[in-house]
Parts: structure tokens; sequence; C-alpha cells
């Protein structure tokens, strides 16, 4: 139902054991944070985007699509901080003069929406290897392991199990709507949404009485086990992800001085 | 030459913003915020966590059930999140439900639900990020739910009716919303004049704006589930506002 979803269970990368993955992707997601101007962020776009396309093998058109989620975000964001507005206009400002306010860019302004626009960039890479590469049941597990409250780690990943269920339901739901002409105007819009919102809650309250009479029949106690896959540490992952993210850090230090 | 470069760049810009699906803009993108403002909201949202998790805890001792009725609820936020709301403009954008959530479920399992569905969409729908978690956090699932619910039962104790009060609770939940992640956004870059307060006012002026049909769009939506929930689900009800009640103490 979500493509991300999808290609985290199918692509060439799910062999490699979570923890690496998270560490590599959440470290180097850090030094694009961290890095004080635009050309460490523009590596690891590259990095990135090499690493999900060329070894996991997610398909190119729909990493670019991926990629364009973020972008109204971004445009309008980046667009803000460009922007000056202001009635002393300086030697330096750029843009046009209305009843004494002057709307305008500077040099600095558009340097420093310019080193964001990297960043952020260089900070989605990361965040959509990760993504890509690791189902969300893996980052669970990982969590478990690295003594998240045991409360939460239930909360997820009931909460993510149920996702599918829900949104099964709402797609039957919406179908048979659509199909009576429930979404042909504004005012029948709001009417089926309502109606679908009110039903989808009872079916979701109504689940959670099942399942809590269900596991109960099972002997539930307050913990939630499940079977975890094993993965072996993959040393030569270990090695390049290391590597890289050593040089990366080491680019950083150099480019502060 | 230079003045119709700078107007059409201008336009374009204008024209971006707007056309862009205002869907789901208001959360801060992955790697916007620098290093120390996301950090700091994280830390501004580790009590909302922690004492949420607590009040879980302490009710699920007395009420076993309460853990998958929670799950439940999260998974349904996520996917209402995850409709298409028609907009009053006739753009769709998508109902954030925490209106909804903190007057059905209380606003401190809205803190650690919120975090929950906000994880979710950054990592399987790419809207929002990891790092800017905390700030999103504390903006849709600690402002948001605080307000709608505080507005709620302000409301009522006045007199209200309920239409009423969940109406405003949800749309001002809504905006609060908003205008926190402009605050947040301007906080972390200031104008060179004028400092946060002009900033604040760039930001509100681009989110607020496209922002305000939405949220009444979301009111109007709460109300009508909110009536309907109540005309035929009197039973339902009665036991979530125990637990609302329980929840948020």
């Amino acid at each position: 139902m979500f493509t991300i979803d999808q290609y985290a269970y199918t692509n060439r990368l799910r062999v490699i054991h979570p923890g690496e993955k998270m560490a590599f992707a959440l470290i180097t997601l850090l030094i694009a944070l961290i890095a004080p101007n635009l050309v460490i962020p523009a590596i690891i776009i590259f990095l990135m985007a090499g690493i999900t396309i060329g070894v996991a093998r997610i398909p190119v058109r729909f990493y670019l699509k991926l990629f364009l989620v973020p972008f109204s975000f971004l445009i309008a964001g980046i667009a803000m901080i460009a922007l000056i507005i202001t009635t002393q206009s300086l030697a330096v400002t750029k843009g046009i003069t209305f009843l004494g306010w002057t709307i305008g860019v500077t040099p600095a302004s558009i340097q420093l929406a310019g080193k964001i626009f990297c960043k952020s960039l260089g900070a989605v890479s990361c965040l959509y290897f990760l993504s890509l590469t690791t189902p969300m049941t893996e980052i669970i597990s990982v969590l478990r392991k690295l003594h998240v409250p045991a409360l939460l780690v239930d909360l997820i990943s009931l909460n993510y199990r149920f996702i599918f269920v829900l949104l099964s339901t709402v797609d039957d739901i919406y179908t048979a709507q659509a199909s009576r002409l429930g979404y042909v105007s504004l005012r029948t819009s709001y009417y089926s949404l309502g109606h679908l919102a009110v039903n989808l809650f009872i079916k979701t309250y109504k689940r959670s009485r099942e399942l809590f009479v269900a596991l109960t029949s099972r002997g539930y106690n307050e913990e939630l086990k499940f079977l975890e896959v094993n993965y072996p540490f993959s040393w030569l992952f270990l090695f390049l992800a290391a590597g890289l993210d050593l040089a990366l850090i080491s680019l950083t230090i150099i480019s502060w001085r | 030459m230079f003045r119709r470069t700078t107007w059409l760049t201008l336009y374009f810009l204008f024209a971006i913003a707007v056309m862009a699906q205002p869907a789901y803009a208001m959360h801060i993108m992955e790697g916007f915020l620098p290093f120390n403002w996301a950090a700091l909201w994280f830390i501004v949202v580790l009590p909302f966590w922690f004492w949420g998790l607590r009040s879980i805890q302490k009710n699920i001792k007395s009420n076993p059930s309460l853990k998958m009725l929670l799950s439940l609820a999260g998974a349904y936020t996520f996917v209402l999140s995850a409709l298409k709301l028609p907009s009053v403009t006739g753009s769709c954008s998508h109902p954030t439900g925490v209106g909804l959530g903190a007057i059905l479920f209380g606003p401190a399992a809205m803190s650690v639900l919120g975090g929950i569905v906000l994880l979710f969409q950054a990592l399987l729908l790419a809207h929002g990020g990891l790092s800017t978690l905390g700030a999103n956090t504390f903006s849709m699932a600690v402002v948001g739910p605080f307000v709608a619910y505080g507005i709620y039962r302000l409301v009522r104790k006045l007199g209200g009716s309920m239409a009423i009060a969940v109406f405003l609770g949800a749309t001002l939940g809504d905006l609060m919303t908003y205008v926190t992640t402009s605050i947040q956004l301007a906080l972390a870059f200031p104008a060179q004049q004028g400092g946060v307060l002009a900033s604040m006012i760039k930001f509100m002026g681009i989110f607020a704006t496209t922002q305000l049909p939405l949220a009444i769009s979301e009111g109007v939506l709460t109300v009508i589930v909110f009536n309907l929930l109540s005309t035929y689900n009197k039973n339902e009800l009665q036991d979530l506002a125990v637990l609302s009640k329980e929840v948020h103490q």
C-alpha cells in the first residue's frame, strides 16, 4: 500500500543487519546537519543516492519522485529565508522598493538559503536511505534492543501493524461511497468523509476489543513477544560505512578551520 | 532588465508557494532546522513523552485493554491524516486529526500517539523527518492537542453547545499548530533586520493564510464526525470519556 514500505522489504540491502543501516543513516544525517558549508551535504546527496539506487536497486524514477515530496515546503521555506522585507534598503539589497518598503534579496540571504537547501536535501537522502532499505518491523526490533521503553515499542509495533488493516477498510468504504456519487460535490464530500471517519472509528474500536480478547485467551500478560530474525553482521558494509563516515567527518573538521 | 528578472523570480516563487499543495506542508522537513534547534525541540518534547507514557502505563495497570485501544487510536490518526479532505478553496488537504484525537483520547495520550504517527509519516510517507521529529511533535502533538482540548473544555464550561466547542477546539488547535511551526522557523532563522518578529510575520504570512481555510474545513469535519458519534455511538463515547479523563490526569 505504501511504495516505500514495499521497497523496504524487497531491496538488495535487505539482508544487511538493520542496526548497521540505521547507524550509517543517522550518523550521516548528523554530519549533514552540522556541516559548515554546502559541499559536504552535496557529497552526501550523491553518496546516498548512489548507494540507494546503485546498491539497493531502487528505481531511479521512483527515487527522484520521492525527492519532490518535500519540495513545496522546501521552496516556500527557503524563499522566506532569502526574501528580506525592510524599510531601510542597504546597498547590497537587490529588489524592488514600494512605498518605502523594499522587498528583495541580499547576497548573504541567498547564500544562507542555498546552504539550507543543500543541507535539507542531504538530510532527506539519509532519511530515504533508511526508509527504503529497512522495514519498519526491523527498525522496531532495533529500538527494542536499544532498551527504548517496552510500552513505547509495543505501541509503535501494534500501531504499525494496524495501519494496513485500517487502510484497507478505508479503501473499501471510500470505493463504495465514491461509486455511489458520495464525493460528487463539496457538500456530499463532507457528509461522506464524516461517515467514513465515524465508521472507521467504530470499526477501530471494535477491533481493539477483539484483539484484546484474542490475546488474553492466548495468555497475554502485558508483554507482546515477536519472533525476530537474526541478522549476521556484515563486516564489509560496516567497514565501508565507517570509512565513508570517517572521511566525511574529517572533511567537516577541515572545513571548520 | 534587472527589475524584470526580479519580478519574474518573485512571481514564480509566489506561484510555487501558492500552488504547491499545502497538504502536509506544515511538517518541518528533514534537515531544515539547524542542529541546535532540532536538539532543543527534542529536549522540550521529552518531558511530554515521559509524562504521556507514565500516565498510559498507570492506566494500563487497571485496564489492560487500553494498550490495544491506544495503538489502534494511533493507527486511526495516521490513516485519517492520509485521507483527502476537500477544502473550501477547492484544493485538497489532509486532516490532521489532532482535534478529534485530543477530545477523544485526551492531550497527554496524544503527545505519545502523535509522536508515533509523525515517525510513521516520516518513514512511510516521506513527510516530515527524523531530525525534525522533536519540533514537529511539539507543534502537532503537544501544542495542537492541548489547545484543542483546552478550548473544548473551556467552551463547554462556559455553557457553549457541543458543536461550537468541538468546532472551535479543532479549528483553533489546527491554527495554533501552524502558528507554532511559524514560530519555530522564525526562531531558527531570524531576519537580518527586525529579528525573530519580522521573520515570524514572513513565515506566518505564507503558512497561516494558506492554512486558515484548511483549519476551518477540519473544524467542520470534526463537528460532523462528533455529531454522528454522539447520535449513534453513545456507549463507545462514554467508554472513551472515562478513558480520556483517566489518561489526562
